[in-house]
């Protein structure tokens, strides 16, 4: 039996109920380690006049005070646009922003450090709301437009046209593990920095800029992450710069890590969106044009909200066929932490921001919204071609749509709803379907590589290293079985190294849900080539010209931890055995292999193009209930089925759909964030900031997996399953809504998230 | 002062640790993962908030050792005098995993890993009374626990299918015979521990408690320290004199006496919500939500009292039942009634070489209705936005009497004295609930912060008391019937 599609435990499963993996902050400590912190801006928008450390840098125990002065490089970089600063300079953009990188031998010594530097600095008026940023012309970017059809036309023949405003709350991705990073410093100002990341190559190359270091002088090194969500893709190479700028200048191992308070209070988010709609359609509930106008609150700097915004635009078509359809985005600057990537960057809000459009239709036409997301989704060989001119190739949503409509008693549970309503005076229930269709690739071309290095050693133990990093997920697990496929030897076999830059250099970040994919990918190109060198040895070891044997490359099987000819099966040797033969043959044991996705291509000026390789589809029915007087919501049952394609292992996999669901009813219910009028965040802990809960899970949890062998196109006939399933979280809000439905005469206005006091306010508003 | 030690004894995994000076002013996690290398424990919050900390805290009761979870951020290693802590690095066996290890990998439990070692204690612990656990015991044990990854559905699932036959109890891997000898010996003598900037003093008897008390203006009386704790750990707070009651027995007391519950102040909360299930149902829902099982383990009533704070879970519950606070001072006792308790925003009706000792809570008559709502964003391990508490003593659809106070609407816990004088004699239906609404709403005074907004606050009163109509209707029909 192939080890593909086998439920394996996690790779580091056994070190993390034991406690023996190790996190940064786990590591031991050198004799001589330094702990490294910073201060930050006071203000969200400031001016710097003066930075006076003198008094600071006479405590006990302050070894090193930095400002960007001392920063040898330069001190300005960003994944996509370079505007932001390591350390401020003259203007503070956001409260936290970096001022003084402060290294210590105490925590005591560190937090006097921080009361005794001096800040002279003069406010300015901050922008926080996209509203003011809109008012104000402060943009990140260019304005960006996608569209198909003629809308304006179109809405002219509509039997019906709703127009909206609709706003979407930000989300903290709040990995348990906070920024963490450890230096050590090395020969000629050469760095070795182990950063809980999910983008090492990004701390090499932003390290090296702004310490004024050549690439090859500085090597990052992720073993794992405590949970990772997108918050460590452009935002943990601050403190690993920080950690590297102390290291090179003390001569002395340097940590940071981040309070949990202060990761939350000064790193980014997923982006609020506040987006207009006008939608036309007709007394059926099918949609003739749609319009949106996206706008991101991309916080003080660029980071990668321009690639957010993209795959929201990309997303706006949910799962429907929109024949008149026009999108345009942009994204506001304000005076908040840099907004940055989190699982379904950009998709969830362009899909949710459709998802209540169709609610909204559902609700003028007094229809089940089912019947709408039917009537409207994509076609198979027809009413198949997305906005921006992709096919839709494979497209198995109306099969999921019907399946799960049936399997989830969506008509049952949708009539008794109706019923319990009228009954109940404390309690309102509600019901809704919604769909997932995300895009598979990065839609920034050039970040679709990966690369892998696999080595066998003489006793044939294999140790494959990728350019992918592990924050949970279960990409090594993944690796480790695809590796043991390829060579068809036992998975123990295989150990999955630490991701590091001198074994894969110039690597993506482990994002856009194409870990597996392409670092997978490029692991099966380096067994492949190894094993095409080891097959053409062992033609030459089993061929026998006296049995007519003659050496034959392609007659050779790797087969369950054995080699053979299939011309002479019974001959078989061990792959153990095999391997030291092939050494002394002077076979080469080691491979470091690459990957390109191939045929992903997106023109950004025309808005056109095919920025993803496939689909990852599904559906989820979420079954809400929500007291009417003190806006509890409780999940009663949510049922999923997803199309991941072959599953290379399902309880990983199992994994991801559900933590993706929870995480994403979370971002839509209880996590709110909240700031002062000062742009102060308030909801910084979880004392504050509330993620579900164990108690929060679904008191009925269906999850299936569809049937799809069809996806040829990816490793093993997998398909990618890191964001889709968070979309998934999307029906409980429309769940939400529909509920609200009952007690609205009219329009049901549901921002997000749909917290208790959303939900209060919005019926005390209604009735 | 009787004659005194300068040292913490505990047990760490089995093994004894003796604790001297600074270290005393350690949080335990600290003292774990950066002097012991025990670095399995994971710190996240920092605050109580996230359950990554957990570890298992062995308290000495009689003559055996009673083994509790509690979050190793927010318990001070002046805490733990007498006790056998349990880290996960502690849970195996001989080397050996424990069978909800195994079923934490089997069931792929784990993801990132960061949350898992708080977990698999929990659950470890929660293996020592029963051999199976049900979806709900699960549940209410775990809601402690916060995972980022998992959504939780594998984790409940591993606690369901853990095969506890070769599960080895606490007691098996670490024989209490070794331990409690030392624990108990030292029980018998005082604490005082002084360091350059700290002292900490643990008396066994209460004059000593209030003497000090009085011969140290300013200082902390630290009983969970759950609050305190926390404030510590955030740079809110910095006590440099800390006194702990937690060796005087005399505060231990759980009983009822006189149709009377009488609660000492170092009963924790998790001993208050087992033995008053029955006698308050609606109290019991409270406490069942109130923090997390690792806070309920630690936290005590007294401290909820005594920390002031206008959203704490059991004032308003105390105050329509008109508990009495009893007051131990260096000139004995003196008992106020907690209506009376409250000066202001944090100020107490309490003199310098106080502290409460005790709290005497009425039993529920039986034609008093209580019930209690806590409305928080997030129904477990949150603190509240708006609380309520009603007693109501009823006869044929009318109100005889009844006791409604509120939290999270002003700076301290209020009794709505013009709503209840209201509603005095009226009808039990809609119309005068809403009027009481109304009414309610003219007697607080909310504002907005992280938790809600002042109109939420105001809409949560006039809607709570509707909400408590409507449940008193659905009872009595339920009654009718």
């Amino acid at each position: 039996m192939s080890i593909i599609g086998q439920n394996i435990p996690h790779d580091s499963a056994k070190g993390h109920v034991t406690g023996e993996s190790v996190f940064i902050d786990d590591m031991p400590f050198a004799k001589n380690e330094l702990m490294v912190d910073f201060l930050g801006s006071p203000f969200a928008h400031a001016e710097l006049i003066s930075v006076d450390t003198s008094e600071a840098e006479k405590i006990d125990g302050i070894i090193g005070l930095f400002t960007y002065k001392d920063l040898n490089g330069i001190n300005k970089f960003g994944p996509i646009i370079q505007d932001e600063h390591l350390l401020v300079e003259h203007l503070a953009t956001f409260i936290g922003e970096p001022i003084v990188v402060i290294a210590g031998e105490n925590k005591q010594a560190i937090e006097k450090a921080k009361k005794a530097i001096k800040l002279n600095m003069k406010e300015l008026e901050p922008i926080f709301s996209i509203d003011e940023a809109i008012k104000k012309e402060q943009f990140i970017g260019i304005p960006r437009t996608i569209k198909t059809g003629d809308v304006e036309s179109a809405f002219k023949t509509s039997e019906h046209v709703l127009e909206g405003t609709f706003i979407i709350g930000g989300q903290e991705q709040f990995y348990l593990e906070s920024q963490a990073s450890l230096a050590y410093p090395g020969e000629n100002n050469s760095l070795v920095i182990h950063c809980s990341t999910q983008h090492p190559s990004e701390i090499v190359q932003v390290a090296a800029s702004i310490l004024g270091l050549n690439q090859n002088q500085v090597i990052c090194i992720t073993k794992r992450m405590g949970g990772g969500f997108g918050g460590k893709e452009s935002q943990a190479c601050h403190y690993a710069v920080m950690a590297g700028l102390v290291a090179l200048k003390t001569k002395r191992p340097a940590r940071i890590i981040l309070t949990k308070d202060v990761d939350m209070q000064v790193t980014g988010k997923r982006h609020p969106f506040q987006n207009n709609y006008k939608v036309g359609f007709d007394s059926n509930g099918q949609i003739n044009a749609l319009k949106v106008d996206l706008f991101s609150n991309g916080g003080a700097a660029a980071d990668l909200s321009t690639s957010i915004l993209e795959r929201a635009m990309l997303h706006s078509d949910s799962a429907y066929y929109i024949p008149n359809m026009e999108v345009h985005g942009k994204i506001c600057r304000t005076n908040l932490p840099p907004n940055t990537a989190f699982r379904g960057f950009g998709g969830p809000q362009g899909t949710l921001n459709t998802e209540n459009i169709i609610e909204e239709i559902a609700n003028y036409l007094k229809k089940d919204s089912y019947e709408i997301r039917r009537l409207n989704c994509y076609g198979i060989d027809e009413r198949n071609v997305t906005h921006y001119g992709k096919v839709f190739y494979n497209n198995v949503l109306p099969e999921i749509f019907d399946e799960l409509h049936k399997k989830s008693d969506y008509k049952e549970r949708f009539d008794s709803i109706k019923e319990f309503n009228s009954n109940s005076k404390t309690h309102l229930k509600g019901i809704s379907l919604s769909p997932v269709k995300f895009g598979i690739s990065f839609t920034t071309k050039f970040l679709n590589q990966g690369s892998a290095l696999v080595n066998i050693y003489l006793d044939g133990s294999v140790q494959v290293s990728t350019g992918g990093t592990e924050m949970g997920q279960g990409l090594n697990t993944k690796i480790r079985q695809i590796v043991a496929d390829e060579f068809s030897i036992d998975y123990e076999n295989i150990r999955i190294m630490d991701t590091s830059t001198e074994k894969n250099n110039n690597t993506s970040p482990t994002a856009a849900s194409s870990g597996t994919d392409i670092n997978g990918s490029a692991a099966v190109l380096a067994c492949t080539a190894i094993r095409d060198r080891l097959a053409d040895f062992a033609a030459q070891h089993f061929s026998s010209p006296e049995e007519g044997i003659v050496k034959s490359k392609n007659n050779i099987v790797f087969k369950d931890n054995y080699v053979f000819d299939d011309r002479k099966p019974h001959k078989k040797i061990s792959f153990k055995d095999l391997i030291p033969l092939a050494y002394r043959e002077r076979v080469n044991l080691g491979e470091r292999a690459f990957y390109q996705t191939p045929g992903v291509d997106f023109n950004r000026e025309t808005g056109k193009g095919n920025p993803f390789l496939y689909f990852t589809n599904g559906a989820a029915v979420s079954e809400v209930l929500i007291d009417k007087f003190t806006g509890e919501l409780k999940i009663l049952r949510a049922d999923i089925l997803i199309d991941i394609g072959q599953s290379i292992n399902l309880g990983i996999d199992r994994g991801q759909v559900i933590g993706g669901f929870i995480q994403g009813a979370g971002w839509l219910t209880s996590e709110e964030l909240k700031y002062t009028d000062k742009g102060y965040l308030l909801s910084h802990s979880p004392t504050t900031y509330k993620i579900p809960n164990i108690t929060d899970m679904p008191d009925i949890f269906n999850v299936e997996f569809f049937k799809n062998e069809e996806n040829t196109v990816n490793v093993k006939k997998s398909k990618a399953v890191g964001e889709p399933p968070l979309l998934l979280g999307i029906s409980v809000w429309t769940a939400v809504k529909h509920d609200l439905s009952f007690v609205s005469k009219n329009r049901v206005t549901l921002n997000t998230p749909a917290t208790n006091e959303e939900i209060v306010m919005r019926i005390a508003e209604f009735e | 002062m009787s004659k005194t030690r300068d040292y913490i004894l505990l047990y760490i995994n089995g093994k004894k640790t003796k604790i001297k000076g600074d270290s005393v002013f350690k949080s335990l996690s600290d003292f774990l993962r950066y002097e012991k290398q025990l670095v399995g424990t994971k710190v996240v919050c920092a605050e109580g908030d996230c359950g990554s900390c957990t570890v298992v805290h062995g308290k000495l009761e009689n003559d055996s050792l009673n083994y509790k979870i509690v979050n190793s951020c927010i318990k001070y290693m002046y805490q733990l005098d007498g006790t056998h802590i349990i880290t996960v690095e502690g849970l195996k066996s001989n080397g050996c995993m424990n069978p909800i290890q195994d079923s934490m990998i089997k069931n792929h439990g784990a993801q990132c890993g960061f949350c898992t070692p708080g977990f698999v204690v929990a659950m470890t612990t929660m293996f020592q009374e029963k051999n199976k656990l049900s979806l709900k015991d699960l549940k209410d044990g775990l809601n402690g626990n916060l995972c980022r990854c998992t959504g939780y559905e594998s984790i409940v699932k591993a606690g369901m299918e853990v095969d506890t036959s070769n599960l080895k109890h606490f007691e098996e891997i670490y024989d209490a015979k070794n331990i409690i000898p030392d624990l108990q010996e030292v029980k018998t003598i005082p604490i005082f521990i002084e360091t350059e900037e700290k002292k900490f003093f643990a008396p066994i008897d209460l004059i000593s408690a209030s003497e000090f008390k009085k011969a140290n203006e300013g200082l902390t009386i630290v009983s969970g320290g759950t609050d305190i704790s926390v404030q510590i750990n955030k740079g809110m707070r910095n006590p440099n004199v800390i006194m702990s009651t937690w060796g005087i027995d005399s505060l231990k007391e759980l009983k009822i006496e006189n149709d009377n519950l009488i609660v000492g102040s170092r009963v924790t909360l998790s001993e208050l919500e087992t033995f008053i299930k029955d006698l308050y149902p609606s109290f019991y829902d409270v406490l069942n939500v109130f923090g997390s099982p690792q806070i309920r383990n630690s936290g005590t009533l007294a401290g909820n009292i005594a920390n002031a704070s206008p959203i704490a879970d059991t004032i308003p519950f105390l105050f329509v039942m008109n508990a009495e606070l009893e007051l131990s001072g260096s000139n004995g006792f003196r008992t106020v009634n907690i209506n009376n308790f409250y000066k202001g925003y944090k100020s107490l009706d309490l003199n310098n070489d106080e502290f409460i000792s005790k709290i005497t809570i009425p039993l529920l008559k039986n034609n008093e209705k209580l019930k209690l709502y806590k409305v928080s964003k997030r129904k477990d391990l949150d603190i509240s936005t708006f609380t309520a508490s009603f007693l109501m003593k009823s006869n044929e659809g009318k109100i005889e009497s009844i006791n409604i106070a509120f939290g999270g609407v002003g700076p301290i816990i209020i009794r709505l004295k013009k709503t209840e004088e209201f509603l005095k004699g009226k009808f039990l239906n809609e119309e005068n609930f809403i009027q009481a609404g109304l009414m309610s709403t003219q007697e607080i005074t909310p504002i907005s912060d992280v938790r809600g907004s002042k109109d939420f606050r105001f809409q949560l009163a006039k809607n709570i008391m509707k909400k408590f109509y409507f449940e008193c209707l659905e009872e009595e029909a339920v009654l009718c019937q």
